[in-house]
This record gives C-alpha cells, sequence and structure tokens, in this order.
C-alpha cells in the first residue's frame, strides 16, 4: 500500500508539473529560510554554552550607583579583589579565574608579526572551559610567567603548523614567551575568544593595576565556577557580605550572573536582566515559522485547488473498500514526499546562499552534515511540514461523500472551507504587508541615524593604535608627519575617537549641591591639537596651548557637562576629579561617539601625554588620499618596525556602528520578499483553483456575450478583496508594531505618511500583475473546452 | 438477500417534499440479475444508490444479507464494501493514475489481501478479460469498452457476492456493450453473482432474469423476464 502510495504521489507530481513547482519551490524556499534563520538562532542560542560546565560558569558584574542608591547601570566587570576574597569565603565556588577583556595586540615569530587578540587569565580556566588541546595540556599550559598558549589557527599564522611546542615568540615586541600548549580555536559563539593567552602571573608582572589587589577599578572579567546546583541568589547574597566586609560599603556593587546568559539577556534594568538579544532571537524564530507557515499554506490552498479533480478519486476509493484513514495516510505521503523533495532542494539552496548570507552579516554559518542533532532537527522540521502541509488536504478530502463526488456536486457546500482559505489568504497577506512595512521603517530609521550629523567632519580624519615606538617617540612622530605633508594636524588620546569606554563618577564642582556626584561622565585624555584636529565646534574659549604652561591642570567639556555643572560662563571656573582641580578652558559642543543612537555622557577631556592610545589624524586633503597613506604608512614602520600598520578610517568606523540595525534591516528585507514572493505563488495557485471552479461559468459567460476584460474582473476581484482586507488589517499592526520599535531609540524618525500607501499599494500591485496572468489564461480559453464536459 | 421494506426518499425544499422513492418494497434474492428500468428521473439511479449504501432512504428499512443496514456506521460499510459489494459505473470511474493492474489491485489492497494471492488473482482476471497486455497502461490510454471491461474486473477483484452497475453500457458503442452484458450474465450464470443494473435499454435488461419498471418514484411492474 505505502509503495503504491508512493509511486501514484510521484506520478501526480510529475503529472501537474506547473502546481508540484509551484508546491516544491514555495516549500524549499520557505524551508530554506526557515533553516537559515534557525541555524542563525542556533548559533546565538548557542552562545557561550559549549563547555561540559558551562552550566555552572558564572561572570562577574558590577553595578552602578545612581542616585537614592538605585543602580543606575550594569555591565560585565569586576576589580582584582573579587575573585580572590569570595573564593576564600564561599564553599559554593569551586574554581575562580581572573582575566582582562583582551585586546588586538602584537605576536611575532621572529619578523613574521601579527596584531592578534591577547588575553590573560588565571589558570582554572582550565576548569571552566573544555579547550581540545593539540600540544601540551591543561595541567602544563601556564604554570610558568613566561609561558603561552595558542590557538591553532595563530600557530598556523606565525609558524605555518601547530607543532611549534617549547618555541619562542615575540609578546608586544618586548616580551619572549615560551609556547607551552596549542588549541583548537574555540567557537565563534563564544564570548571569551583569544588568539592566544597568557598567563595572569604575567600580567601582574607587566601591569601595575593587575598586580594590586584593589575594589577600585574595574577593569576586569572575573569568571567562577560553583558547585552543581548552587543557589545564585543565596551566592549573591553572600557575595554582598564579603563586599561590605571590604569597602564599608553596603551597595552591592558587584553580583554572579550566569556566563551563558550573558550574550541573550545581556540587558540590565535595576542591576535585574530585563532581556536583550534574546527578543531578536524570538523575533527570527517568529519570522522563519512564518514563512514556512506562508509555504504550507500555498500548499493546502494548492490541494484543495485540485480538490474537484481529487474528489473522485476519494469517492471511487470508497465505494471499492478505502477508508478514511487510508485516504488520509494516502495524502499525507503525498505532502511528505513533496516536503522531501522540496527540503532536498532547500538543503541545495542554503548551501548556495550560505556564504552570500554570512558575508551579509559577517558571520560564519554553515550546516553541520555529520552531526546527529542538526539531521532530527531537520527531520523534525520535514515531518511537522508535511504534517501541517498535507493536514488540511488529507482530512478536508477524505470526508467527501462519495455519492456526492461521483455526481460532481460538491463545492455547494464548501462554504466553510472556502472562508477558511480566505482567512489563510488574508493572514498571508498581513504577514507580507507587515514585513513590508517593517523593512521601510528599519531603512528610514537608519538612514536617519546616517544623516544625523556627527558633530565634525569624519571624512578626511584616519586614526592608528598608539603601539611600542609610537608612545616615546610621539613627538619626533608628528614631526615627521607634520613635514612630509601628508597630514595637516594630528593629535594623541587615551581612548579612539569614535569610542570612548572610559567612564568615571569622581566629579565635583563649584556649588555642587549634591554631596557625590551620580552622573556618570567620560573622560579623554590627550595633549596639543585635539580640536584643530578632530574639527569639534568649540562654543567657547579654546583648545590646549604650548603658549600656556598652566593647560597641563586645564580641561575642555563637553556642553552637556556645562549643563551638569549648571555653569553660566563655564570658561574659568573649576572642577575637580580624582582628587585634583582643573581650570575649564574651553567648551565644545557634544558630537556622536560610541552609539549614535542615543545621546552620550557628559565629557571631560584632559590633557596627559603619559596617557596614550591612539594617534587621530586629519589628512592632507590636497594629496591624493593613496600618496597620504603611503606616506603614513612609511613614517609609521620607519618609526615603529616591529609593529604592522593600522590605519583605520573614522566614516568606516562610524559606518560599524549600524551594523547590528544593518542586520536586522537585511534579515527584514530578505525575508519580507521571500514572504512576498511565496504568497505570491500561493495566491497564483488560488486563482487557478477559482479559474478551474468557474471553468464552465466562464464558459457559459462567454458564450452570452462577456468580454475578457468582463471576466478578468470577475475573477481578479474577489482576490484583490482579500488583499485590501489584509492591508486593512496589517497597517494599525505595523503601525503599532514599529512605533513601539522606533521608541527605543532616543534619536529616531518618525514613520512617513507615505509608508503605509507605498506598502499597501505594493502589495496590491504585486498581487495584481499575479492574479490578471492567470485571469487573462482563463478569460481567453476557448468556451467549448469547457462547455463539452457532461 | 436484499430486502427492501417502505423505502422513501424525499428532498425538502422550503416546506414541500418532492419525493423521489415512494413506499418501495421489493426483495432481491441471491443469484438474481435484476435490471432496474424507467424513464429519466424517474428514481432508478437513487434505488441503486440506496442499495449501494451510497444513499441513505429518508425512511424505511432495508436488510442487506440479514442485516439491518438502513443507517450503517462508516467503517462497517466500508467493510460491506470489501467483502460483498463491486460497483460499476457508467463513466467507469477508474483512477486515472493509477495504471490497468493497480486500478485492479487496489480492492485487494484495502482488503488487505497477501502479495501472492493478489498476484494471481489479477493475472486471473486480466487472462479473462483479455487485458494481460494492457495491464500496465493508464486508463486515458484504453478505449471506453476497455476501461469498463477493467472497471468490471475491478468490481470483481474482491470477489463481491453481489455487483451494482449504474447504467454499465451507457457510454459505449453497441457491440462493446453487448460484450460486456454478455460478460454479466456469465458471471451471473456461471458463478453465481447478484448483478443489479439500471439501464435504458430493454436489450440490456434482456439479459438479466428480472426487471423492476420504476416511474415517478413507485414500482409500477415487477415482471420475470423469460429466457
Amino acid at each position: 500500500m505505502f509503495r503504491l502510495n508512493l509511486k501514484i504521489a510521484l506520478r501526480n507530481l510529475w503529472k501537474n508539473k506547473t502546481s508540484s513547482f509551484i508546491n516544491v519551490i514555495g516549500l524549499a524556499i520557505g524551508l530554506a529560510a526557515c533553516l537559515m534563520l534557525l541555524l542563525y538562532v542556533t548559533y546565538e542560542w548557542n552562545f557561550d554554552k559549549q563547555a561540559k560546565e558551562a552550566a555552572n560558569v558564572y561572570t562577574t558584574m558590577t553595578n552602578i550607583e545612581g542616585d537614592n542608591r538605585k543602580i543606575s547601570g550594569t555591565f560585565e566587570g569586576s576589580v582584582t579583589a573579587f575573585g580572590p576574597a569570595i573564593k576564600a569565603a564561599l564553599p559554593e565556588v569551586m574554581y575562580t579565574a581572573r582575566m582582562d577583556y583582551g585586546k588586538e595586540n602584537l605576536i611575532a615569530n621572529g619578523t613574521n608579526a601579527f596584531k592578534c587578540k591577547s588575553k590573560f587569565a588565571e589558570t582554572d580556566i582550565f576548569k571552566m572551559y573544555d579547550y581540545e588541546f593539540i600540544q601540551g595540556s591543561a595541567k602544563t599550559a601556564l604554570n610558568n610567567p613566561n609561558s603561552i598558549l595558542l590557538t591553532e589557527s595563530t600557530a598556523k599564522l606565525l609558524f605555518g603548523s601547530t607543532d611549534v611546542l617549547n618555541k619562542v615568540v615575540r609578546f608586544k615586541d618586548k616580551y619572549d614567551l615560551n609556547i607551552t600548549a596549542v588549541i583548537r580555536d574555540q567557537a565563534e559563539n563564544s564570548s571569551n575568544r583569544f588568539d592566544y593567552l597568557m598567563p595572569w602571573s604575567f600580567y601582574e608582572s607587566i601591569d601595575e593595576s593587575a598586580k594590586s589587589i584593589n575594589w577600585g577599578n574595574y577593569s576586569y572579567i572575573t569568571l567562577f565556577r560553583l558547585k552543581e546546583n548552587a543557589d545564585l541568589a543565596a551566592v549573591n547574597q553572600k557575595i554582598m557580605a564579603v563586599i561590605k566586609n571590604n569597602t564599608r560599603n553596603d551597595f552591592q556593587t558587584q553580583a554572579l550572573f550566569p556566563l551563558s546568559k550573558l550574550h541573550l539577556y545581556g540587558k540590565f534594568e535595576d542591576g535585574k536582566s530585563i532581556g536583550g538579544a534574546i527578543e531578536q532571537i524570538y523575533l527570527f524564530v517568529g519570522l522563519a515559522f512564518g514563512i514556512l507557515l506562508i509555504a504550507c499554506i500555498n500548499f493546502m490552498n494548492m490541494a484543495t485547488a485540485k480538490s474537484e479533480k481529487r474528489a473522485k478519486e476519494v469517492g471511487i476509493k470508497k465505494t471499492i473498500g478505502a477508508n478514511r484513514t487510508s485516504l488520509i495516510i494516502q495524502f499525507l505521503t503525498e505532502s511528505m514526499v513533496l516536503t522531501f523533495i522540496a527540503v532536498v532542494i532547500a538543503i541545495a539552496l542554503l548551501e548556495l546562499s550560505l556564504p552570500a548570507f554570512n558575508h551579509l552579516l559577517n558571520i560564519n554559518l554553515g550546516i553541520s552534515y555529520f552531526n546527529a542533532a542538526s539531521w532530527t532537527g531537520i527531520l523534525a522540521i520535514v515531518l511537522a511540514t508535511g504534517l501541517i502541509a498535507g493536514s488540511y488536504p488529507a482530512f478536508y478530502l477524505s470526508s467527501f461523500n462519495p455519492v456526492q463526488t461521483l455526481k460532481r456536486k460538491i463545492g455547494s457546500k464548501g462554504q466553510w472551507s472556502v472562508s477558511l482559505r480566505q482567512v489563510l489568504v488574508v493572514g498571508q497577506f498581513c504577514f507580507a504587508i507587515i514585513l513590508i512595512v517593517a523593512t521601510l521603517v528599519i531603512y528610514r530609521q537608519i538612514q536617519y541615524i546616517k544623516n544625523r550629523p556627527v558633530g565634525f567632519d569624519i571624512n578626511a580624519l584616519v586614526e592608528i593604535p598608539q603601539d611600542g615606538q609610537l608612545k616615546g617617540k610621539y613627538e619626533l612622530f608628528k614631526n615627521e608627519l607634520l613635514q612630509s605633508g601628508a597630514v595637516s594636524a594630528m593629535f594623541q588620546s587615551s581612548v579612539s575617537l569614535s569610542h570612548h569606554g572610559s567612564n568615571f563618577m569622581d566629579v565635583a564642582w563649584e556649588g555642587m549641591t549634591k554631596p557625590t556626584n551620580t552622573v556618570l561622565f567620560n573622560q579623554v585624555a590627550t595633549t596639543y591639537d585635539f580640536i584643530k584636529t578632530n574639527g569639534i565646534k568649540l562654543t567657547d574659549g579654546r583648545d590646549f596651548s604650548k603658549n600656556f604652561a598652566s593647560d597641563s591642570v586645564g580641561v575642555l567639556v563637553s556642553a552637556s557637562a556645562v549643563k551638569v555643572f549648571g555653569y553660566k560662563n563655564a570658561v574659568g571656573k573649576t572642577m575637580s576629579a580624582f582628587g585634583d582641580k582643573y581650570h575649564i578652558i574651553g567648551v565644545f559642543d557634544d558630537y556622536v561617539w560610541d552609539s549614535p543612537y542615543k545621546s552620550n555622557n557628559p565629557m571631560v577631556v584632559f590633557f596627559d601625554p603619559g596617557r596614550t592610545g591612539y594617534i587621530t589624524m586629519r589628512l592632507n586633503e590636497t594629496n591624493s588620499l593613496q600618496s597620504n597613506i603611503e606616506t603614513i604608512t612609511k613614517i609609521t614602520k620607519g618609526i615603529n618596525p616591529a609593529f604592522p600598520v593600522e590605519v583605520k578610517f573614522l566614516n568606516n568606523l562610524y559606518l560599524e556602528k549600524y551594523n547590528a540595525e544593518k542586520t536586522l534591516g537585511i534579515l527584514s528585507n530578505l525575508f519580507g520578499g521571500l514572504a512576498i514572493f511565496v504568497s505570491c505563488l500561493g495566491l497564483f495557485g488560488l486563482v487557478a483553483y477559482s479559474a478551474e471552479q468557474r471553468t464552465k461559468e466562464f464558459g457559459v459567460r462567454k458564450v452570452l456575450g462577456a468580454s475578457v476584460a468582463n471576466l478578468m474582473q470577475l475573477l481578479s476581484l474577489s482576490f484583490l478583496k482579500m488583499i485590501a482586507v489584509a492591508i486593512v488589517i496589517a497597517i494599525p499592526v505595523s503601525y503599532y508594531a514599529m512605533g513601539k520599535w522606533l521608541i527605543k531609540f532616543e534619536f529616531h524618525t518618525d514613520i512617513s505618511w507615505w509608508i503605509m500607501p507605498v506598502a499597501a499599494v505594493g502589495t496590491l500591485l504585486m498581487a495584481l500583475i499575479t492574479v490578471s496572468f492567470q485571469a487573462y489564461k482563463t478569460a481567453k480559453a476557448n468556451p467549448v473546452d469547457a462547455l463539452k464536459y457532461e | 438477500m436484499i430486502q427492501l421494506t417502505n423505502i422513501e426518499k424525499y428532498y425538502a425544499n422550503k416546506g414541500v417534499k418532492n419525493y423521489v422513492l415512494r413506499l418501495v418494497t421489493t426483495t432481491i434474492n441471491q443469484g438474481e440479475f435484476v435490471s432496474i428500468m424507467g424513464p429519466s428521473g424517474a428514481g432508478k439511479s437513487t434505488l441503486l444508490n440506496i442499495i449501494g449504501m451510497l444513499e441513505e432512504p429518508t425512511y424505511g428499512t432495508y436488510h442487506f444479507m440479514g442485516e439491518d443496514v438502513t443507517s450503517l456506521s462508516e467503517r462497517k460499510r466500508i467493510e460491506l464494501y470489501r467483502n460483498h459489494i463491486g460497483f460499476v459505473f457508467q463513466a467507469y470511474h477508474l483512477i486515472d493514475e493509477m495504471t490497468v493492474y493497480e486500478n485492479i489491485e487496489a480492492p485487494l489492497l484495502y482488503k488487505k489481501v497477501g502479495s501472492a494471492e493478489r498476484a494471481s488473482r489479477i493475472a486471473d482476471l486480466l487472462d479473462r478479460f483479455n487485458i494481460v497486455a494492457k495491464k500496465d497502461l493508464f486508463p486515458n490510454q484504453l478505449s471506453g469498452g476497455q476501461q469498463q471491461l477493467v472497471g468490471i474486473a475491478r468490481a470483481l477483484a474482491a470477489q463481491p457476492s453481489i455487483i451494482l452497475a449504474d447504467e454499465p453500457t451507457g457510454n459505449l458503442q453497441s457491440a462493446q456493450a453487448e460484450e460486456i452484458m454478455s460478460l454479466f450474465k456469465k458471471l451471473n450464470e456461471e458463478e453465481g453473482i447478484t448483478i443489479i443494473q439500471v439501464t435504458h435499454s430493454e436489450k440490456n435488461a434482456q439479459y438479466g432474469n428480472r426487471i423492476l419498471h420504476i416511474a415517478d418514484g413507485v414500482v409500477k411492474e415487477d415482471v420475470a423476464v423469460l429466457s
């Protein structure tokens, strides 16, 4: 029986090539989209969950104290004293490891030098991550302060092989380290990735602040592995007691948070996780199954479209002894066969489009063909899809009464099924329209933010990291560059112009009413030519200048900082930070850095040649860009030969800030387009159904003198009505949803009045084209063919 | 074998009853070959459908092989179809997607007949009806007469005790019609299969041994055919 069903299913597919094609392609697209999104979701979902002990690993969060002892912000970070103190005090803690955040640092094998991501960590990190050792072992890897662990790709990059045990690499062009281990590259969806790992003991020997055990410098990550089933709330309570003991402060500055949740639930409010990327994951899962559902609905509609033909078969089979179950099984077999063909095509489509998709989103997804879990997943999706797609035709068709079907009398009682079909179509198009509106709004929002003035001219600005010799020989470097004519002005600063991650709160000002400041300030340390180079608008006062020796205690402050201080004429007034008093010599307008979507913290710019980090240069625009960059590269290489030269353009750095929203835009664009395409395929099928049902009616009408236009109108109108209903439902829904989305951004565009009509007319037009194609075909048909039945 | 008592069938339309059958009472015994005749709209097909349990009477009782089947559950009805009743239709109603062989095989599959038994029965039927060479063709590749032969072979495959035929030769030319009718006669006489057919043709009715004349839903005449 099954074999016969299978054979007949394949024969049916072959016989109705058009509808099979529509079905298979629709389902394949739906499945491919679904699988692709699910791959992405799996990637995100499995963030930091690879290790066996991942569920017991926690990271330390820092709470920032705001007004009225409220928590005004939370970030991943800790102090050096925290790990050891907690481990000593809490029996639940099995292991703890302090780490730095990781940084691009120079690593070299002889002259073969690269900037790769370095990390320092205590050895207990091996108890939290299951690194796969190719060379060496966890026991011996980081015992010696001058040892280093490389990942496979770093070893290959530096040496061309992984057989590098006991060879020596040079770190930051200063320290020779002995390779004690090589591990396989870590999963990409891991928060604490590195290219090479060095022992904490080495970090302590080269960095004073890492060595000092303190409760004030939140510049490190501290991971903990707790005993299985440890009660996090109780642990955090005990941590509070330890903090109080050590700092005499009863504000909980530090708390543990599951590391595996950090990526997806990383948004905190009042110290508690309130979601984060998980919202996007839900959105994508919804999108994935939404598109698949659209394809399934198509299948149902197409199947019922052929019900006239199939009904006869059902009738005959019932009279020769088929029961309902066997018919249901037959119809489900058909949909399963179709789904299997579709999934094969879907996987091919997926393979073809994954590279482009990865490129768009800048990730690296792939199907793991040798993973039982992924096959089980695919199989489950196929079975579910086949079942959903086949269920309606199977249960609907198999219920036909043999006499009625054999007398060709169905249709009259199909009132209910027709309305269900209409509901399905309206639902499909609602989904499609909402996606179109979402795409348009997201696109407009990105454009809006992009067009928002940054506050200075970023186009001719470049920056390079201030590594190695560039720190000590900055003045020489500056002179050479200015003389070469490639650069018109430059400055060094502690942080990059586009990103300042250096917060502080220890600020006081004249006439301050509160006992302590609760506003988070940002600090930049720089030397001369800060304003001259970047061109930020100075509203009052002046830039740092060599003519004033007192400028070493001068500061520039942002307009928002002046607002916090409450100064009328800020220049000449004073403020103090970290206990020292500073004179305000200039006020500049706020400009965009870090996130372009929200207004930034008030900023104070100090004068300090000792705090190096980045060098920002304004290119001389009279020369060609290429020659400027060549000159800079040559001079940099001359002064700082050990390091590769990395010239970054400020405008590119600003573009990168739109990535998260760009991803959302791309995804909704792509899948919105697919949803509409698949919906239109389905609409095409439905019109075919309607045309088939009304062949006779059309024949009669034609004989009576109806024109082609009359008939097309007759056939199209009912479908366009459905689209109209979908528009009426979808517009307010999408207006509401997108309004909610926009509200999230401090700076946001409005939903323009024209977006809704564009989405509505676009959809209507697309549907009209789809419908009229089939309508024309039907209306042109020879009435004799329609009437010669019976 | 078949016992109909006061069978009525009407459709109520806006309070008006449109009678299709009125008080039909008759008995058909095992081994009979009955032809139901009458003008268009007389209720012939409805009567056959009621006998075939494709329609339910509005009123009256129907006993099939001693069992009251007036209103039967679908499961039981299908049980009867599988074991006792074979249908032959005017429009053949073969399944277009199946070959001749598969069409004949289908009822056996539903009846869950073993594969060896199935093969031998089908081979036997193909042989008897001289359609061995056509077994891999699809219905639309056959002439009307050939299709009807397949239809009858399919009806016989499950070895029913009764065949219900609704104008089995209505779409056929006379030569083919004669072939089909003699086949029915042979089946009736040699294998004792009960046959009930609806027909317009007096000539076809002569192949049977009893004629029920129906007009306006009422049995007007019940005559035996003298051969």
